[in-house]
């Protein structure tokens, strides 16, 4: 059960003139860009420097979008707290089984086939040469 | 930066390849390419604050990064098969745990999972060089804490791509658990109070609306933000607590710096009740800036700063007295 803040009436009626006020002049455009995943990520696990954090706490009082963001990641944190990340796999894994594995997640960011995958393999390569013999 | 801290830093970022380049050396992941990615972090870091930067800043800011989660992300990012199977044996079931918490169906957090490996290999080439989303992973925070971020923000895209005019309420009221509730007021009802009372209730109105907004600006960006993460994000003391949890938290680091009466464990789990703590003085401070508005300001007495305070109070049952309020700061800018 979340715990109840303890106030005087006179902080009472502060809390509530404050949530009345702040829901109801909430500002969404932050006038610069959004905070990057990057960082959001960081600040949200707290490990982004004071330095740093100063001007993206700044930030986030102004911006909306990016407060949002944030209390929904903390939301998400919690979520999945105590997962610990399974450990690296040791073994020797023959290139051509990992071959397979990649081909099966190629395929589905490119296509169905190994063939879209080696085909835009072979796009890269004619752009990259187009690049050459353009510069 | 000058060139002792560059030296340090070159040093201490080469030792750390080392550890990485040992324990993962088929990610052929060069130092150069390593150094690079830390250096341009580093550089950032660096010109977050215009005060000077210090070699144990450096030093620290260093050994705070997940270096072996970089390594991964670098080696994923120039394509090496090694570094791709295992992020996918290490983070793609946990993936698709996150995007199923998350999306509404079994079906969109597929598609989710599918459409952030694309971005994570990169389908798009600039300059003839593949872009990659794992180049934008710096490894301050951790490859699963970026995960989270990268998989949240797909769906919030998604749901963009879906919709034409989406308010950010609605967007994330169907995303995720907590909404953000905008509560909007409601139309006043029609009054029944004479023309004199409703001049006086205007005037206590706008002297409070002044006094509130007056009294927030006070406070630092922290106290705001934990304001409004309580208020607006509807975030629970345990939330808040969870987001000042790590002992290097910044936002820790300043609530305790202000506390008079520091904790008696500061390395330890900060409670729900200091979140409290924090929270009563924030409003405390705000009362004592309200009142001292309205005494300054509005030049009202305590008498009517109390029938201030108690009309509001009854306005929060029913009328609001925020209501229009870009309304009622412009016409305040009129009437002055």
């Amino acid at each position: 059960m979340e715990n109840e803040i303890k106030l005087n009436p006179q902080e009472l009626q502060i809390q509530g003139l404050l949530a009345r006020y702040l829901t109801s002049n909430t500002n969404n455009a932050a006038e610069t860009g959004h905070i990057d995943d990057d960082s959001l990520s960081a600040f949200v696990e707290g490990t982004l420097n004071e330095r740093e954090s100063t001007s993206i706490v700044s930030h986030l009082v102004d911006c909306g979008f990016c407060r949002h963001t944030t209390a929904e990641l903390v939301r998400l944190d919690l979520a999945f707290a105590g997962e610990e990340v399974p450990a690296r796999v040791e073994t020797a894994g023959e290139p051509s089984r990992i071959s397979e594995v990649l081909s099966g997640i190629f395929s589905k960011i490119f296509g169905t086939t190994d063939a879209a995958v080696f085909a835009h393999e072979e796009q890269e390569k004619e752009e990259k040469k187009e690049t050459g013999e353009t510069e | 930066m000058n060139e002792v801290i560059q030296k340090h830093c070159e040093t201490v970022i080469g030792q750390m390849f080392e550890r990485c380049h040992e324990t993962a050396p088929n990610y052929a992941v060069s130092s150069e390419c390593f150094a690079k990615s830390l250096n341009n972090t580093l550089t950032r870091f660096s010109n977050s604050s215009p005060s000077q930067l210090t070699e144990k800043d450096a030093s620290d800011f260093l050994g705070q990064i997940q270096a072996d989660d970089l390594f991964m992300a670098l080696a994923c990012a120039n394509g090496n098969e090694r570094a791709w199977w295992e992020f996918d044996q290490q983070h793609r079931s946990y993936m698709e745990r996150v995007a199923r918490h998350l999306a509404r169906t079994e079906v969109d957090a597929t598609d989710i999972v599918d459409s952030v490996y694309e971005q994570l290999y990169g389908t798009r080439i600039v300059d003839g060089e593949r872009v990659s989303k794992f180049a934008t992973y710096s490894g301050r925070g951790s490859i699963r804490g970026w995960l989270r971020t990268v998989i949240w923000h797909s769906l919030v895209d998604r749901h963009r791509a879906g919709h034409d005019e989406v308010s950010l309420d609605e967007m994330t009221e169907t995303i995720g658990e907590g909404g953000a509730h905008a509560n909007f007021a409601e139309q006043p009802s029609g009054g029944d109070s004479d023309m004199v009372d409703h001049l006086t209730r205007e005037r206590y109105r706008k002297a409070t609306v002044s006094a509130i907004q007056g009294a927030f600006d006070t406070l630092d960006n922290h106290e705001k933000l934990l304001l409004l993460y309580y208020h607006v994000e509807n975030m629970k003391l345990r939330e808040i607590s969870r987001l000042v949890e790590s002992e290097e938290s910044p936002l820790r680091a300043w609530f305790q710096r202000k506390s008079a009466a520091r904790e008696k464990n500061p390395a330890g789990r900060i409670h729900e009740s200091t979140v409290m703590r924090w929270l009563e003085k924030c409003y405390s401070k705000v009362l004592l800036a309200f009142r001292s508005n309205l005494l300054a300001e509005g030049g009202l007495n305590d008498a009517e700063i109390a029938i201030c305070t108690q009309l509001a109070t009854q306005d929060l049952a029913g009328n609001s007295f925020f209501n229009n309020l870009s309304v009622s700061k412009s016409a305040a800018e009129v009437s002055n």
